[in-house]
């Protein structure tokens, strides 16, 4: 059931939301092996679901959110309750104020359910966190869910609430998206506040939503999005309705396919499922565009390198005490230590370069289409991925297709597309212009509404 | 390539051996990709250091 279902049947007294919470805590309970909760505040859903009935039977309604069990990556701070980014450093940190978007969630009436599991820090795409447990894909639990959103992709592809917010700074809303079957919402930078989220890059850094359907992310942008005064990259563009409607078409759209860099060493699932979506595209009347994009590989660099230097200076407190990280996150800071301020500098005036001649592509056409990743979830433990004949590992691979677009800051939708021979979940991507996620979505819901996507997961 | 057992000492760090191993492929990697990058910039590129969102506006 997705969100506007239950708003539905919220609305049609079908069901009540405490009903709703006490189903998605039982549940919680029952796959509490697959890891994706850190904290859990069953006590509070429950008042807030209570909370929720009341106002909508005495006419008061929030909005489609309203009485909707969900939760959040653990780096949202969230007042009075343990916000641990995953990390030894803040296992007892306990904010005292609400993050922007947890305000906002609030205010639409939504049910907060608890606090996800996550790649330690929201640095890796894993999401086998040292210190809480390895979070465990419910498609089939000896593979990863990819990350560092993964507690919110398995929390969401699990049934267990109808959203999950997370962040992306090299793809950590999209990979886990892909590898656990649901859509996620990287929304453009400064589109949606960062203000109470704990910063990883703080230039790269975006907050957006894992859902069960194209239009539940819609709707889930459409309560989070706009200006914040206390995120200074917070824009004041005005928000548009999101939510696509019930006919939505991309008849006429001019729809790139790129020539290079995002079909090559491939896993040959994941390009025959997108080339499926694709040409489900056509057949809706969109034109296939065959464009040459600038250099990916090296924007990935520039990106990379933004991240080393921003990381470890947002960590710099803390790195002294090396016990604090697991192996992977401090390989990864101490990199980023060694990363001298020129090529910070430089690598921040590449970007600007590369995002000019980026920008050039909406001159031809209106969106691109590719792989989320170029294959599906490895195994936990994996280091490495054999594609098109070669061993890549496995952080590069996964991140390679996703991480340039944090750089340009554009928005991105992953959704499912298809299943691989061994069942794992198939994402695509899109991408628009900065600030048109209205057309991301709007190319999503025409897919879903024509049978883009895979059958929900068969975990009981 | 740049010889990051001494950057790293000089930045204090101290790593292992194994350590060392686990970032210095990565970083070699990344400076072959990134270092000739640099040539393309010219004086008139400002760096992006406060990303805001109204850039794109």
């Amino acid at each position: 059931m997705t969100i506007l279902h239950a708003a539905e049947s919220l609305r049609a007294g079908r069901v009540s939301s405490v009903e709703l919470t006490t189903s998605a805590i039982a549940r919680l309970d029952r796959h509490n092996h697959l890891r994706a909760f850190i904290t859990v505040t069953a006590g509070q859903a429950l008042h807030q679901a209570r909370v929720a009935d009341r106002e909508l039977a005495s006419g008061t309604d929030r909005g489609p959110l309203h009485g909707i069990p969900i939760a959040l990556k653990d780096l949202f701070a969230t007042k009075g309750v343990r916000t641990t980014a995953g990390s030894k450093i803040y296992e007892n940190f306990i904010p005292e104020i609400d993050a922007t978007v947890v305000a906002k969630l609030h205010a639409a009436g939504a049910v907060m359910l608890g606090k996800l599991n996550m790649h330690e820090l929201a640095y890796g795409i894993t999401s086998a966190n040292p210190h809480f447990g390895p979070v465990r894909n419910p498609w089939n639990p000896q593979h990863s869910p990819g990350g560092s959103s993964g507690g919110s992709g398995a929390a969401v592809a699990a049934g267990i609430v109808y959203m999950a917010m997370g962040t992306d700074t090299g793809g950590s809303i999209r990979i886990p998206a892909a590898f656990c079957g649901t859509v996620g919402l990287k929304p453009t930078y400064g589109r949606v506040s960062r203000y109470g989220v704990l910063p990883l890059g703080f230039s790269l850094d975006h907050a957006g939503p894992l859902a069960r359907s194209v239009r539940d992310a819609a709707i889930v942008l459409n309560a989070i999005a706009g200006h914040d005064s206390r995120d200074p990259s917070s824009s004041r563009r005005p928000v548009v309705d999101y939510v696509p409607g019930e006919a939505c078409s991309i008849r006429g759209l001019r729809i790139g396919f790129p020539e290079n860099f995002f079909f090559e060493w491939l896993d040959p699932d994941v390009e025959s499922s997108v080339r499926g979506a694709i040409a489900r595209a056509e057949s809706l009347g969109a034109h296939i565009t065959p464009v040459r994009l600038p250099d990916v590989a090296a924007l990935n660099a520039v990106a990379r390198m933004i991240l080393l230097a921003e990381a470890a200076a947002g960590v710099e407190p803390h790195h002294a005490d090396r016990a604090l990280f697991g192996p992977d996150v401090l390989t990864l800071l101490d990199q980023g230590r060694l990363v001298p301020a020129t090529d910070y500098i430089n690598a921040q005036r590449l970007r600007r370069k590369m995002r000019r001649e980026f920008d050039q592509l909406w001159n031809h056409v209106d969106c691109l289409v590719a792989p989320t990743t170029p294959n599906a979830a490895p195994r936990i433990g994996d280091t490495t991925v054999r594609l098109g004949g070669r061993d890549e590992d496995v952080r590069l691979a996964t991140t390679r297709l996703v991480r340039g677009i944090n750089a340009l800051g554009y928005p991105a939708l992953s959704m499912p597309c298809g299943l691989s021979g061994a069942g794992l979940p198939i994402g695509l991507q899109i991408v628009a212009p900065a600030f048109d996620e209205a057309l991301l979505l709007r190319v999503g819901a025409a897919l879903e509404d024509a049978g883009v996507g895979i059958p929900p997961c068969p975990l009981e | 390539m740049r010889d990051w057992k001494r950057i790293a000492e000089a930045h204090g760090l101290f790593l292992t051996a194994r350590e060392l191993d686990r970032i210095v492929p990565p970083l070699n990697a990344l400076e072959e990709t990134f270092r000739p990058l640099i040539a393309s910039l010219t004086p008139d590129l400002e760096p992006d250091v406060v990303f805001l969102g109204e850039d794109f506006e």
